[in-house]
């Protein structure tokens, strides 16, 4: 016979191994989650190893039993430690005694599902793109048709929102513009100064700049910007209407959430992004500018060789471009807003992929302009 | 503070409110170990302001609150935080985290707090959505649950780590009848089984007249403790005749709306 006495914060346990295969176990003190972490380890370590045929678990003595001390109860009874043996819990409070009973069925947990193969994620991603490409062209085609009809009743058009959004999106957004671009045109410039110089050609840094950040750098840079900050913003505020209802109450309200929240958006993106695309133009010039004064070159020369490289058709092209990055940003940052789906992390995500297909969508855009404008200068 | 041996949670001359406003004044009452207590009182009398003044979510203007003979409010650092899990708390948008499962959610406390197996932590979880009727949901997300399961998974949760005390915000919040006597019967077995003391903030008559053992009203106008007792008792004998209207939900006719008359039909 030997007797062992498992010492916990609280909840202890009396094993007690006699003849015939037959284990007694005295529980006593406050079994709950916070005591019993010990005196589960002590009783699996000196349980498993016993050929136990009849197992008597004593809790008269017990406390306190909290919903946690019962798991242990319930682990006892159904041979969590003895599986071979027949395990008897008495002296159990008549109330916890009830409920143990009731635990004694096991209610099987249904398997959490195998996670996907290959072949049915390949499957699962190429129906999701379909199923992306088909509704980004459905909204495309319903904002083309909302924009004709609000070119059509321009009193209906909610003016207020689209100045709002201007201000939200673009004016407050000058300060990030100005500092990128600067810097962006004072980096160009230092890393073209050194291998220029070399050729006794630094004055064509002038050329690098004003070519690069009128044709293709403050289009970018400003709808790279505007994507992660203006077309986060519409899918997330447009994402949180969608999981508090505030689309289905304006649907049911018989309107349209796409004339009434995508149409303000989309119209802001065409007016501010070529404005701001302007303006970072113009900070990129003056970074590389700083830089050329610094090595010596006067304004009027800086003025007349970016003259000859950089023409009105360039800056044309910048602004058309951004007209489109304009569109992109603002119709995907809503889109995804509009595809946000239920639960805390649904506008998180939403947010997320606007930003990812904005950036996306602008570089492609981005690329067939330059290639059609390769085709044109020729 | 000389709590006797009974008294679960005592609150003495609380003064709450939020960005300098004053709600509540002067409350004071006792929860005693293993009933179900009520906080009721019209919308925005400030009864989520005091349960939250009680959990010690915010600081109070003045007074105290005692838990288990220990003061919430001045008790700091790792005894406050020792005190904290000696409750829990169900919040009125059950406030489950929805990135994970259900059983993630009610083990989330004993991965945090506690030193139990894993093996133990297994089953206590699927003990306390057996206790309460959740079971087979363990590997559900909270958003596939109905409103009535997502709260009873919200109690799991807050009953993870085997507290003496639960406090409840507006639990029949957004359910139908029968859900919100299911959850009613629930909170009485829970006391029953495992003598749990409730703290529940309501509004819900129904749910007030089958389960309360006793309660406070509070006062929008005055911000004070206007009835204290068993509904039974106020219902028939409270002198305020507000607190009597508000059990038997009687409308005083006309006075609700000004300038609208309530004009009553003769039976024809």
């Amino acid at each position: 016979m030997s007797g062992i006495d498992t010492n916990t914060t609280g909840a202890q346990a009396e094993v007690q191994a006699q003849e015939h295969g037959l284990v007694t176990a005295a529980l006593r003190g406050a079994l709950d989650v916070n005591t019993m972490g010990g005196l589960w380890r002590e009783l699996e370590a000196r349980l498993r190893p016993l050929k136990v045929v009849t197992l008597e678990v004593d809790a008269s003595a017990l406390q306190l039993c909290g919903s946690g001390g019962l798991a242990l109860l319930r682990y006892l009874k159904t041979g969590g430690f003895t599986p071979l043996a027949t395990v008897t819990v008495r002296g159990l409070a008549e109330n916890l005694d009830q409920l143990l009973l009731l635990f004694a069925d096991e209610d099987p947990e249904p398997p959490r599902p195998a996670p996907p193969g290959l072949p049915e994620e390949i499957g699962a991603a190429a129906r999701s793109f379909a199923r992306d490409l088909r509704e980004q062209v459905c909204f495309l085609g319903t904002m083309a048709a909302e924009l004709a009809g609000a070119c059509v009743h321009v009193g209906r058009f909610r003016w207020k929102e689209v100045k709002r959004l201007c201000i939200a999106a673009g004016a407050n957004a000058l300060p990030i513009v100005s500092l990128l671009s600067f810097l962006i045109g004072l980096v160009i410039a230092f890393d073209s100064a050194a291998p220029l110089a070399k050729f006794g050609a630094q004055i064509f840094i002038a050329n690098t700049i004003g070519y690069s950040a009128v044709r293709e750098l403050g289009p970018l840079m400003t709808a790279v910007m505007l994507a992660g900050r203006s077309g986060a913003a519409f899918a997330a505020e447009i994402g949180t209407m969608k999981v508090n209802e505030e689309l289905a109450a304006l649907t049911t309200m018989g309107l349209d959430p796409i004339r009434f929240l995508a149409l303000q958006r989309v119209t802001a993106g065409i007016i501010l992004t070529p404005v701001l695309t302007l303006y970072s133009m113009f900070a990129s010039v003056l970074g590389g500018m700083l830089v050329m004064l610094s090595l010596g070159f006067s304004m009027p020369e800086i003025y007349v060789q970016m003259a000859t490289q950089v023409h009105l058709g360039d800056i044309g092209m910048g602004l058309g471009k951004s007209v489109a990055f304009g569109i992109i940003f603002s119709a995907v940052g809503c889109l995804r807003g509009f595809q946000t789906g239920q639960g805390p992390i649904a506008v998180g995500v939403s947010a997320t992929r606007a930003v990812v297909t904005s950036i996306l969508l602008v570089i492609i855009a981005d690329a067939v302009f330059s290639g059609a404008g390769f085709i044109l200068d020729k | 503070m000389n709590t006797a041996n009974n008294i679960a949670i005592a609150v003495r001359h609380l003064a709450a409110g939020y960005d300098g406003r004053q709600i509540l004044r002067d409350i004071s009452f006792d929860v005693r170990r293993g009933e179900v207590f009520m906080i009721i009182g019209g919308s925005g009398c400030g009864k989520t302001t005091l349960l939250k003044h009680m959990i010690g979510l915010f600081p109070p203007i003045q007074g105290e609150v005692w838990i288990e003979g220990e003061n919430l409010v001045s008790t700091q650092g790792e005894s406050r935080e020792r005190l904290l899990r000696r409750f829990g708390v169900v919040y009125q948008r059950d406030a489950l985290f929805g990135s994970m499962t259900v059983a993630e959610n009610v083990r989330l406390p004993l991965d945090e707090f506690t030193d139990l197996p894993e093996a133990a932590k297994e089953h206590v979880v699927l003990s306390k959505l057996k206790v309460v009727g959740l079971s087979g949901t363990a590997n559900r997300m909270p958003a596939e649950l109905s409103g009535g399961m997502q709260k009873r998974a919200a109690i799991a949760r807050a009953m993870a780590l085997d507290p003496r005390i639960l406090f409840l915000d507006e639990p029949s919040a957004g359910l139908d009848p029968i859900t919100s006597a299911g959850l009613d019967a629930l909170i009485q077995q829970l006391a029953h089984y495992f003598g749990i003391t409730f703290v529940i903030v309501t509004h819900e008559l129904a749910s007030i007249n089958a389960i309360a053992d006793r309660l406070v009203m509070l006062d929008a106008q005055s911000g004070t403790i206007i009835a204290e007792g068993s509904p039974a008792e106020l219902r028939a004998q409270s002198p305020k005749p507000s607190v009597r209207q508000f059990l038997t939900r009687q409308a005083t006719p006309g006075q609700m709306i000004k300038g609208v008359k309530v004009y009553e039909c003769e039976e024809q």
